[in-house]
């Protein structure tokens, strides 16, 4: 297991590494500069501009510098637009109302997910199995972008129950929790349903059902835990397009996450703060995967390590 | 086409049972009635973004002076006026918005599928076919790129390079191919062990003659399903980033572009903005959704 972990751990940091200088040298061959404007600057000042920022040095000392900061001290460096702002002030800011409703969402989208397919893999054929494939259809072109402006309509316009965007407090949360969650509690709960009518087909099951256990304690004890594989190889790719999601949410929500910055720096070409999101995602990303490989070699014993 | 040996070696196996494996995909596919439900949805939004425009009595850049300024009166979908689904905050018409919108979002995702699909099941034949330290390299980079944030990179791209609609069409293509590299890696690995392979590299035929004549033929099957369901994750896409105003640019719209007008509107009561767009978003996605499930069905030869 320690060495399973080990090589998963040898591939992700230089995954990361990788996706830093990647984002570094993106940035670094972006036709016009940082402190291009419609204004023309004097040379000088522009002179000026470029040492203080570090933008002088040669390209190997820009990213030995940048990547240098990041890895010891956390550091992205200053913001190319707000003068008195760093990079991680910026991100600082938004970063735990993103965690917020983004940990939310994962969890309403597993937890509901989950019990909807095995609901209706138990009731196979039921009424309660072709309303969960329903909704499972259904939900599937509802991505968040199409989902936001539905409930803002119906619960904010129609109804007047919920607040239309803001954080201020548990109310604000519902619908973004809503829109991000919606269309992977969809695929969890279809993946679930699918592998768990195999898992109740087969052996272990059926001797489990056959030296008379509670059919409660059969598909908890028995089933869940094999039928669960193909939903944890899913979460991995369910966690990036979530975070992927929350610029959705935090632009038609206002909710203030890290989206917002993303956007806000996209439309100000702040490469500094663009970059700084972009990394920070993929580590999440990266370090989530590492959970997710180190998870399912834990609950499946015929991996190799 | 050149009939590979394996195909004919196929072909002989099926007179005695006398049906093609084409034809029973085919069959598998007609009976199945969500597939079918796929096709005639998307066959009208095809027909709609095709012909739609010979319907609509107003361009899709022309202003109606007549409901200028008064939108939410006059601009809600009506025959008399025209505007069959009214028209957007300027006064355009949505109906001729929303067939050029339907229009760009179909080739997206067309676009994107076919360069998502060439590179990747290139990239995967040529991993799976040399195999040994080549492929593990190849296959290693993969894992990397799977790591990557895409809509992040994309929406960098994007902006340095000045939001040009060939850099979303590519784009979306270029961070969709990994999935489709191991899918077609997995299925050279089998196939370049069979005698014909064996065959025709006796002969002396060259290693990119033999991924491209015998090996790609082979694994039009599966590549045909994962591009079906490639098409819609496409449009996803780039809806996606024209929702949030990074993609495509006006005068050109997208669907995304005009779901995101119409939400943005929705508080002055224009539903009619969101509602279109969003209809035929929805259509869109349901028919290619069904279809690539029902070619799936019909030509994985894991589930037969």
């Amino acid at each position: 297991m320690l060495s399973y972990i080990l090589k998963r751990l040898a591939i992700a940091i230089p995954t990361l590494l990788l996706l830093i200088v990647i984002s570094f040298l993106l940035m670094h061959s972006a036709p016009g500069g940082p402190f291009t404007s419609e204004r023309e600057l004097p040379p000088q000042v522009l002179a000026n501009l470029n040492a203080k920022y570090g933008l002088d040095d040669p390209l190997w000392k820009q990213i030995t510098t940048y990547v240098w900061g990041i890895v010891t001290e956390f550091d992205f460096g200053p913001s190319f637009v707000y003068k008195d702002r760093s990079v991680n002030e910026i991100i600082a800011q938004g970063f735990p109302i993103t965690l917020t409703y983004g940990l939310l969402s994962f969890a309403v989208a597993v937890i509901v997910g989950v019990s909807l397919g095995v609901a209706a893999a138990v009731r196979h054929n039921s009424a309660l199995d072709y309303a969960a494939v329903g909704v499972s259809i259904g939900a599937q072109v509802l991505p968040n972008f199409v989902m936001a402006p539905i409930l803002v309509l119906v619960f904010t316009l129609w109804l007047g129950w919920l607040p239309g965007g803001g954080w201020q407090g548990p109310e604000y949360w519902i619908m973004p929790v809503i829109a991000l969650s919606t269309s992977f509690m969809a695929s969890i709960a279809r993946i679930t349903r699918s592998s768990m009518l195999e898992v109740l087909t087969s052996n272990h099951i059926r001797t489990a059902r056959a030296k008379g256990l509670p059919e409660r304690r059969v598909i908890l004890r028995h089933a869940l835990k094999p039928a669960m594989l193909p939903v944890i190889s899913y979460l991995g790719p369910a966690f990036v397009a979530m975070i992927t999601g929350s610029v959705v949410v935090d632009i038609y929500f206002s909710t203030g996450g890290i989206g917002k910055a993303f956007v806000d720096s996209a439309l100000n070409r702040d490469y500094a703060v663009m970059m700084g999101v972009t990394i920070l995602v993929g580590a999440l990303t990266i370090f989530f995967n590492l959970v997710v490989d180190i998870l399912y070699g834990w609950i499946d014993p015929k991996i190799r390590y | 086409m050149v009939m590979t040996s394996e195909q004919r070696v196929g072909a002989t196996e099926i007179a005695a049972k006398g049906r093609s494996p084409w034809a029973d995909a085919r069959r598998r596919f007609f009976r199945n009635k969500a597939a079918l439900m796929g096709l005639v949805i998307l066959g009208f939004v095809v027909a709609f973004a095709l012909f739609g425009n010979s319907l609509a009595q107003w361009s899709n850049e022309e202003l109606d002076y007549n409901v200028m300024g008064q939108i939410v009166e006059l601009g809600g979908p009506s025959i008399e006026s025209g505007h069959y689904f009214g028209t957007d905050d300027l006064g355009r018409d949505l109906y001729a918005r929303t067939v050029q919108g339907t229009q760009i979002s179909l080739a997206v995702g067309l676009v994107g599928a076919l360069i998502a699909c060439v590179v990747g099941t290139l990239y995967g034949a040529v991993a799976g076919y040399f195999g040994g330290r080549t492929d593990s390299i190849m296959m290693r980079l993969v894992d990397i790129f799977m790591a990557v944030p895409y809509m992040f990179v994309l929406i960098l791209l994007l902006v340095m390079y000045g939001r040009s609609i060939t850099i979303l069409f590519a784009g979306v293509g270029l961070i969709s191919w990994m999935e489709m590299a191991r899918i077609v890696r997995g299925q050279t690995l089998t196939i370049k062990g069979r005698e014909f392979v064996e065959a025709a590299r006796a002969t002396g035929v060259s290693a990119p003659v033999i991924i491209l004549r015998h090996i790609v033929p082979n694994l039009l099957g599966v590549i045909a399903v994962y591009a079906t369901l490639l098409v819609p994750l496409m449009i996803l896409t780039e809806s996606f980033i024209s929702f949030l105003g990074l993609g495509v640019q006006e005068p050109l719209t997208s669907l995304g572009a005009l779901i995101s007008e119409g939400a943005g509107t929705i508080a002055y009561g224009t539903t009619w903005q969101l509602g279109f767009p969003l209809l035929f978003f929805c259509l869109t996605l349901f028919g290619l959704f069904f279809i690539g499930d029902g070619l799936r069905d019909a030509l994985d030869p894991k589930d037969r």
